[in-house]
């Protein structure tokens, strides 16, 4: 197939890589505000996301999804870490040439309502940032600002109203126009949907998808709603507390979990047939707190598969299979498979939901 | 429907739509909806169509119509004093009955005051001569109360020249036969020498000698004699001729006629009325009050004959009236004269509509410039304060850490400033430095704005800090957008509807303030109106049940401009406010 010789040229047209992305928030406290903690939001994430390609990023709430998709844009500062995009590090940017890069690198937010400001017609919006970087000439803005309406569903006359004027799936429409009016090539999708009726999420979804293939985009899709993220995605990564414990091909990943939590997530997607026998893995326990993350592997407090070693040390990341990597002392000394465990007690409650 | 009827609809109004708004077929189809306004048609279009905003602004209008182009069309000044002449019946002069000696003498210091005091005690002790300081005095009755005073006096100056005393004198002729005989006394080393039945002293030594005798230096008498131009000799005939009932005296080869009645004389030259004597003293009760010698002689008369009032012609022929007052020993003339008064408290008139004020200021015109002072300073002070609030509120909003802290701090501290007591001492050091009333008005705009902007910096900060952190505005920074453009196009203008309500509702507060201020006497002053000060003439009970002409306009102008204020405020409030229904 033509997609799959296409996918396979972007083999290695990598866009972004990021390198062991650290974001702790300080906690102050005490008389003085000093800091007393830190909140490790997002605690050393690394993976590469090639060209045209959308990565989707799950996990509980909570587990820093959405703190490492600013970070990577830079809306937040990141503490440590490399954040390449095109061969150049976005946090070592001066504020002048982070300003020139913006239009590249754009992001959809969650929720439609509060990320459109109240008293701008839509189509300055839109078309304010493109005037600003100068993407078109000005001849041609008003034709080039119709365009973008029209490809992501909007109609031109709709420039002159106000986001009030609009319902949710509209305005999701109209933040999806002002990120993809730079001509971007790179797009945080910051759970586009899940603010939206569940009637929209198809929609938006697929006008994501259109709007990929047509102009090369590059998607980092954080989601915590796994139907949606396999849909779109080509690859996918699990956090859990502020790690990136499994990243792979979604078919892999969703064919073969390879780490307990990925499992029990994964296990409790709804089957559309009331028939099917569900295989639920339940996880025990709340998520720990990330500001005091547990020690060794985070996950050990949770885990089914918790040995000695996993509370004591941090696990190394494994590539079990070529682009399947797994965080996870189990799969130490090219271990593929996972012990096999009696079935759990069916009407434990799921934390993993 | 098809495209073409579709067509049609897009411009009904869907209220005028015979279907209605709510009809299925419309509902839903963007392309039918109401034509879109521009931004501002539209905050227009809302703020029209509510009727109480329009209300607060058809006041407001009314107002400035009333204070801008009112003052321009008013026929009279803002500090216009009016002032009407009037007839009073005022005390024009009084009299009394004389019971003092006058002295009348016989040529300038003639009768020093000790002749003049050792008179009255030779008098009471009925002696015929006296002394008083070196001279002897000697007197004649030629009358009752009425004395001829004569003594020693120097009459000459002697001064040798040529061997010869040359006789110097403005008392006594010089005639040759008298320098002859003083001269020949000299010669004969003599001290005293008789000439013409005088006996004249000599005294003195060397070049200069004095020659003295004895002297009339004057008469004494309790009769009044007012006669301007008359000398001393007639004056003593006219006395003479009077106490011994002459009717007809001669002096100075000239003759008068006297018109006697009691102990009253009217003096005659000719036809002319010279001048009176009589036993009163007449006095005008002001300054330089000419009482005409037929006045005079009116008044004596009247008091003599007891009446109670007169009528004596003036300058011009008209018959002026006057009143005789009798009190003890005193008598008081009245006479009705024109008056210079100030019409307060005039009722409302075609003149002045709306009367007047207790310092005679037509009370509308006042009005008119009070209105303007007093939205003049509305407006300045709220600028100002917004100026300065929104510089300080948007820098701690949108920099936050310690500019925010900083500025806020401040802020807390303007509010704990007593705003009152600072006003009132302000304006007491104003009124002790006497400053120009013009430049009291801006040094009270620049006080209220330095007091009240914290309030506005607040509300700038915390609408600020709010918006900052919208998804929006992460957004805006997001696609790069300029910091400068992030707070002009993103930040402020989500801030300046409410900013817009806050400071129109903050203008009424302000007007509120300023007449306070002028109320107590501590904004505007004199010559300057405002509505405040206009209201600040009611400063008692009387005036305020009597004339409520004077305060009842000022406090309802202040009441329907800070209401209009008020209902324009929420007016725009709710036209800014898009989620509003049209």
């Amino acid at each position: 197939m033509s997609e799959m010789e296409k996918k396979a040229a972007q083999q290695d047209d990598v866009l972004l890589e990021v390198r062991d992305l650290k974001k702790y928030f300080p906690i102050k406290g005490g008389l003085f505000n000093k800091v007393v903690g830190q909140v490790r939001a997002v605690d050393g994430i690394s993976f590469k996301l090639k060209r045209g390609t959308t990565m989707g990023l799950v996990g509980e709430s909570g587990c820093g999804k959405s703190t490492a998709g600013r970070t990577i844009l830079r809306l937040l500062e990141r503490t440590s870490g490399e954040i390449l995009f095109n061969g150049t590090d976005i946090g070592t940017l001066s504020k002048k040439q982070l300003r020139a890069i913006r239009p590249k690198i754009q992001i959809i937010f969650q929720d439609p309502y509060s990320s459109l400001s109240p008293r701008l017609p839509v189509g300055e919006i839109i078309g304010e940032a493109v005037r600003e970087h100068g993407i078109v000439a000005k001849e041609d803005y008003d034709e080039y600002l119709d365009n973008i309406m029209n490809e992501c569903g909007l109609q031109p006359f709709h420039k002159d109203r106000y986001p009030h004027e609009f319902s949710g799936g509209q305005r999701q429409r109209i933040c999806i126009a002002r990120a993809l009016a730079l001509n971007p090539s790179f797009v945080v999708c910051d759970e586009p949907v899940s603010a939206l009726d569940v009637s929209i999420h198809a929609q938006i979804i697929n006008l994501l998808k259109d709007l990929q293939r047509e102009h090369n985009l590059t998607y980092l899709f954080i989601s915590h709603d796994l139907s949606v993220v396999e849909h779109i995605s080509d690859t996918i990564g699990v956090m859990y507390l502020g790690n990136l414990v499994e990243t792979g091909d979604k078919e892999d990943i969703f064919a073969n979990p390879l780490h307990p939590y990925t499992q029990a997530l994964f296990s409790a997607i709804p089957m559309p047939d009331p028939d099917a026998k569900m295989n639920r893995v339940i996880l025990e326990g709340s998520i720990p707190s990330p500001a005091n993350p547990p020690s060794g592997c985070k996950f050990h407090t949770r885990c089914r598969y918790c040995m000695e070693k996993c509370s004591k040390e941090e696990p190394a990341t494994y590539e079990v299979e070529p682009g399947h990597t797994v965080t996870c002392h189990l799969y130490a000394g090219g271990n593929k498979k996972l012990p096999e465990l009696p079935p759990q007690d069916p009407n434990a409650v799921s934390a993993a939901d | 429907m098809s495209i073409e009827e579709k067509k049609t609809v897009e411009n009904v109004d869907p209220e005028l739509d015979p279907q209605g708004p709510g009809s299925e077929d419309l509902a839903l189809d963007d392309e039918r909806r109401v034509k879109v306004l521009s931004p501002g048609a539209m905050v227009a279009k809302r703020f029209f169509r509510n009727k109480l905003a329009m209300a607060g602004i058809i006041i407001l209008i009314c107002m400035f119509i009333f204070s801008f182009i009112g003052g321009a069309v008013s026929p009279y000044g803002e500090s216009q004093i009016f002032e009407d002449y009037e007839e009073v019946v005022t005390n024009f002069a009084g009299a009394t009955l004389n019971t003092d000696y006058r002295y009348v003498e016989a040529y300038s210091g003639s009768l020093p005051t000790t002749a003049r005091t050792s008179m009255i005690l030779a008098v009471n002790q009925g002696a015929d001569t006296y002394e008083a300081g070196e001279n002897t005095y000697a007197l004649q009755e030629i009358g009752e109360h009425s004395y001829l005073i004569s003594g020693t006096a120097t009459v000459a100056q002697a001064d040798r020249l040529a061997g010869s005393y040359v006789l110097t004198s403005d008392v006594v002729e010089v005639t040759d036969d008298l320098s002859a005989a003083f001269n020949e006394a000299m010669n004969a080393g003599a001290s005293t020498f008789t000439y013409g039945g005088t006996e004249y002293t000599i005294t003195g030594s060397g070049r200069t000698y004095y020659m003295s005798a004895m002297q009339e230096l004057g008469f004494a008498t309790q009769e009044i004699i007012e006669a301007e131009g008359l000398s001393y000799q007639a004056k003593k005939e006219a006395l003479v001729s009077l106490l011994a009932g002459d009717s007809t005296f001669e002096a100075d080869g000239a003759s008068y006629t006297m018109e006697i009645d009691g102990s009253t004389a009217i003096i005659f030259s000719g036809s002319d009325e010279i001048g009176t004597i009589s036993s009163y003293s007449i006095q005008g009760v002001e300054n330089g009050t000419v009482i005409s010698t037929e006045l005079r002689a009116a008044i004596i008369e009247a008091i003599e004959n007891d009446t109670a009032a007169f009528t004596l012609p003036d300058a011009e022929g008209n018959e002026v009236e006057y009143e005789v007052v009798r009190e003890n020993e005193r008598y008081t003339i009245r006479t009705a004269s024109s008056t210079r008064l100030i019409q307060t408290y005039l009722a409302p008139s075609k003149a002045h509509l709306l009367g007047t004020d207790g310092a005679g200021m037509d009370i509308l015109t006042r009005l008119m410039y009070g209105g303007r002072i007093s939205l003049l300073i509305g407006f300045v002070v709220v600028i100002l304060e917004t100026i300065i609030g929104v510089v300080l509120g948007g820098l701690a909003g949108y920099f936050g850490k310690w500019v925010d802290m900083l500025i806020m701090r401040i802020v807390d501290i303007f509010y704990c400033i007593p705003t009152w007591p600072i006003l009132i001492i302000l304006g007491a050091v104003m009124d002790s430095y006497q400053v120009d009333a013009k430049v009291r008005i801006y040094f009270m705009m620049v006080v209220l704005a330095v007091l009240g902007w914290p309030f506005i910096a607040r509300i700038v900060r915390g609408q600020i800090l709010s918006l900052r952190e919208q998804e929006f505005m992460v957004a805006a920074e997001a696609t790069g957008i300029s910091v400068s453009r992030r707070i002009f196009r993103h930040l402020v203008p989500n801030v300046i509807p409410q900013l817009i309500v806050q400071c129109t509702m903050a203008l009424g507060g302000i007007i509120l303030t300023e007449s306070t201020m002028s109320f107590l006497g501590i904004g505007v002053k004199f010559p300057y109106a405002s509505w405040g000060n206009i209201i600040s003439s009611v400063s008692n009970v009387f005036v305020m049940t009597n004339y409520w002409y004077c305060w009842i306009p000022a406090g309802f102008c202040i009441l329907i401009t800070v209401l209009g204020f008020n209902f324009v405020g929420d007016g725009l409030r709710d036209a800014f406010d898009p989620k509003m229904k049209r």
